[in-house]
């Protein structure tokens, strides 16, 4: 009888440790949109989506940061997204064995640099870079864009990567006994029969590329305006954020809060969107 | 008749899918383009995966060049921190940084590996699985950002945590807890289900089965994950910046004061850099040695599974 | 250079593997009482294939040793003996889709229509194109039917939509299938049952006209009455094609096969070896070599 109430007792605990990522999320979000309902009182929907951003007479436009998270993103997954499908196809058909170890432990490494330390390098080397290339600032969308591209790389590495071992190697048997080159294997058969893989690959790295801060914001402005060109200063959400949160009261820190709950808006939507596909994928097999 | 040269030559190793490219009169009924495409395809891919070790090499090597001989000064990283005056140290932040881990790892291991034992053993596929499921993958996707506000609000401003390390740390909890989940839950499922029926067998109760069996068949798997997640903690900043703190002169030693991990200590001397003289070569050292501590724990994770599991006698 | 020629150096090179081999002893002795018998029948027409002393290796391991035969045209050749004698490694050293294992390395001779398949110009892919393969599983493409069979004539350029549909029909016709796929050609391949979807493996394999279909034990995971019809289409391709298949089965062999090729190897981690080649019939009711004996009638095996 005692060890039948013990066991009830662990398994109630366990559930409570489990229950706390949900809880976790429900608080985050709660508080989340506690935070950001003055600026949504006060401002109002229009005020809070619009382009301008002076607090000091009362707009609170995010318009500038939203298209910047989604400028620097779109840029770092169109600069890391070949790149880190290169190398996930090179790890899987192409590297002989020995240097296979090589290049796999050189991406965790990559993955494992902190994005401070990251940001540290934009600072230091890449911004001075496109400072004396093109005579501009330096930093704003393509300095941010290079960065969050080497940040994405390990993510969608990793993942296209196991997505490209999961395909079944009679595939690429049966392709190459007809005759197929092997590129014409990799193309015609793994990577169609991997796709689902990959695209889910990309939409978390694009996940962390939207939520990406320190690394973004050493290297992107600051200023709070649309930027004129690649090179010209501007904010992302994330940096937004980071920078006037420990600055700001009232209905400025309130939309600051607004600003992180379209943040959270924009992850949850990406981990459905993730949810979509990986449910596709176990169709993987019934394809057109 | 023909026959090749190599006849009774025993040292040629054929590699694996090598190059096709035949002599033009071979080709037969081959478009000429394919084997120049495949050949071409080949040398890109090449030429992608060096220029992506390049990076990983220019990444290491410019931060390494621009502070390692600063990071390997005694004085630097046991060095007080100065303000207005060069020859700085930065052994409170250092000392910030693992207290930090050390105590985010002591929340979050427990949790996350009850976690992963409630959903690999016992919650099946029910409604409270998929809830946790759901709620795991979307805490994973939450920028640190939002983390570190949320943990402002909550533990800094509502509990009345302050600027402190119990704060950042619990707010680093829920930020790192669904990755420590995850690796758990992958360590415990990979022990083989014929170990589990063999100790339910002889009558244990599932609750000891995890103990006695699962739980030391995936320790090495949990030492990673956890080590994993302490190189994850140390390098975080942005969810740290507005619940621990930035700056600090002295070694912090409780939980409930302010402290500054090394990461927000570079964030803090990029945006305040001109108080400090020497801040360029501070940051510089700061973010090698960061840098060092985070490639050493992950070579760490790597030996520690092996020493582990050499340990405990247990394979999986 | 001829084979004696060949044999000859091939020998020698087989002595100094016995000195480098460090379990040498034990296997040289093995090796003795494995002597091949040479039961070399006179093959009715051309050789497809000509095989003079090949061996195989995976690395340091040898898989193979001394293969030395004739796969005639246009028949029928079954390659049979207990699992782990090499028979599968033997068949993917035909149309080289050995290359794919690392370390993996042929010697002797593997000539088909009297080039050596091995030689260093050789196009391999238009070899595969040659000599069709069938796996053990049937693993059609996650594709449509249609994309299945088109595969072939499209790697090799064919884009024109007459054209492939014509392929495609006349590719599943040969295999015996477009009376059952025919109103499912866009619909998934792995829709089809088991025997179906072999015999879609066998039409795109045809699809790219090949001279020689290998089959490695293509059966095997397939329902008797599944099998049956692979065995019927297999007796029709014949008159066509020169097919080599590996059985496990060798009720099978007997049935649909005009030559019959037995692989053993002495002990495990042995090389397995051609004990015995010769007519089907000659095989199965007056074997030259007592092992083939005993395996046949269910001896060991």
């Amino acid at each position: 009888m005692t060890s039948i109430s013990r066991e009830w007792l662990v398994r109630k605990t366990l559930m409570v440790t489990a229950m706390v990522v949900v809880v976790g999320l429900a608080l985050v979000v709660f508080f989340m949109v506690k935070e950001s309902l003055p600026a949504f009182r006060k401002a109002g929907p229009a005020n809070l989506f619009s382009a301008t951003w002076n607090p000091r007479e009362g707009r609170y436009g995010m318009l500038v940061f939203l298209v910047g998270t989604l400028t620097t993103t779109a840029g770092g997954l169109l600069l890391g997204t070949p790149l880190a499908l290169s190398l996930a196809l090179f790890l899987t058909q192409v590297a002989p064995r020995r240097s296979r170890g090589l290049f796999s432990r050189a991406v965790e490494v990559l993955a494992g640099v902190p994005s401070i330390v990251l940001g540290w390098l934009g600072f230091t080397m890449l911004v001075p870079w496109i400072r004396s290339v093109t005579g501009s600032s330096g930093s704003g969308i393509l300095a941010a864009s290079i960065i969050l591209a080497v940040m994405v790389v390990p993510t969608i590495t990793a993942i296209s990567r196991d997505a490209l071992e999961a395909v079944p190697s009679s595939y690429a048997q049966a392709s190459l006994a007809l005759g197929a080159t092997r590129w014409q294997t990799i193309f015609r058969v793994i990577l169609p029969a991997a796709r689902h893989g990959i695209l889910a690959a990309v939409i978390l790295g694009m996940g962390r590329a939207v939520g990406e801060t320190m690394a973004v914001a050493m290297v992107i402005g600051p200023a709070s305006v649309f930027p004129t060109s690649l090179t010209s200063p501007t904010h992302t959400l994330t940096t937004k954020i980071l920078m006037e949160m420990g600055e700001s009261t009232g209905v400025q820190r309130s939309s600051l809060f607004a600003m992180g709950l379209v943040l959270l808006f924009l992850a949850m939507a990406l981990v459905v969107l993730v949810r979509r596909v990986s449910k596709a994928r176990r169709y993987e097999g019934w394809v057109e | 008749m023909a026959t090749r040269e190599k006849v009774g030559v025993s040292t040629e190793v054929r590699p694996k899918l090598r190059e096709e490219t035949p002599s033009p009169k071979e080709r037969g009924k081959r478009r000429s383009g394919q084997f120049l495409a495949d050949r071409a395809a080949t040398v890109v891919i090449w030429a992608f995966a060096l220029l992506a070790l390049a990076l990983v090499a220019l990444v290491l090597g410019v931060i390494l060049w621009n502070g390692l001989s600063t990071a390997l000064t005694p004085s630097f990283v046991f060095g007080k921190p100065q303000a207005m005056r060069e020859g700085g140290g930065i052994w409170p932040m250092v000392v910030s940084s693992f207290y930090l881990a050390a105590l985010t790892l002591l929340l979050v291991i427990p949790l996350g590996v009850g976690a992963a034992i409630y959903m690999s053993e016992f919650a099946g596929e029910g409604r409270v699985a998929r809830l946790v499921r759901f709620g795991a993958d979307s805490l994973s996707a939450v920028p640190s950002v939002v983390f570190g506000i949320f943990g402002m609000v909550v533990f800094v401003i509502y509990l009345g945590l302050g600027y402190s390390l119990l704060a950042g740390a619990l707010t680093l909890t829920l930020l790192n807890l669904p990755t420590v989940m995850r690796s758990a839950e992958e360590a415990v499922k990979s022990v083989p289900k014929s170990y589990r029926e063999a100790a339910l067998a002889m009558g244990c109760t599932r609750w000891e089965t995890v103990k006695k069996v699962v739980l030391p068949v995936a320790m090495p798997g949990i030492t990673t994950g956890a080590i994993l997640s302490a190189g994850r903690i140390v390098g975080e900043s942005a969810a740290v910046i507005y619940t621990v703190g930035l700056f600090v002169r002295k070694v912090p030693w409780s939980p409930f004061q302010p402290a500054a991990p090394m990461a927000a200590n570079i964030w803090h001397m990029y945006t305040e850099g001109a108080l400090v003289p020497d801040w360029f070569r501070v940051a510089s050292g700061e973010a090698a040695f960061l840098l060092i501590v985070v490639l050493v724990l992950n070579l760490l994770a790597r030996l520690a599974a092996s020493v582990v599991r050499r340990k405990t006698g247990y394979r999986t | 250079m001829t084979v004696a020629e060949v044999r000859a150096r091939t020998a020698e090179s087989r002595s100094q593997h016995e000195v480098v081999d460090t379990g040498g002893i034990g296997r040289s002795s093995s090796l003795k009482e494995l002597e091949m018998v040479h039961n070399q029948a006179a093959v009715d027409g051309e050789a497809k294939f000509r095989l003079g002393s090949m061996s195989l290796y995976y690395g340091e391991r040898k898989i193979l040793e001394d293969i030395t035969m004739d796969i005639p045209e246009r028949k029928i050749t079954a390659i049979i003996g207990p699992s782990g004698c090499g028979k599968s490694s033997f068949l993917r050293c035909l149309n080289r889709m050995n290359d794919l294992v690392e370390g993996c390395r042929v010697e002797g001779e593997v000539l088909l229509d009297g080039e050596d398949v091995y030689r260093r110009e050789c196009d391999v892919t238009a070899l595969r194109q040659k000599v069709g393969m069938v796996f053990q599983k049937p693993n059609p493409f996650p594709k449509t039917v249609y994309e299945n069979v088109a595969f072939g004539p499209r790697i090799l350029g064919i884009k024109e939509r007459a054209q492939l549909d014509e392929i495609v029909e006349s590719s599943l016709k040969k295999a015996a299938l477009w009376e059952e796929v025919r109103d499912k050609l866009k619909e998934p391949a792995l829709a089809l049952s088991g025997g179906q979807q072999q015999r879609l493996c066998i039409a795109r394999v045809l699809a790219v006209e090949p001279e020689v279909i290998l089959l490695d034990e293509p059966c095997s995971a397939l329902d008797p009455i599944a099998t049956q019809r692979i065995e019927d289409l297999l007796s029709e391709l014949r008159e066509k094609y020169t097919i080599v298949i590996v059985t496990h089965n060798m009720q099978q062999a007997a049935r649909i096969s005009d030559y019959t090729a037995f692989f053993l190897i002495g002990c495990q981690g042995d090389p397995g070896r051609l004990v015995e080649f010769g007519e089907t019939g000659t095989i199965f009711t007056a074997p030259a070599d007592e092992r083939t004996e005993r395996y046949i009638t269910g001896r060991f095996g």
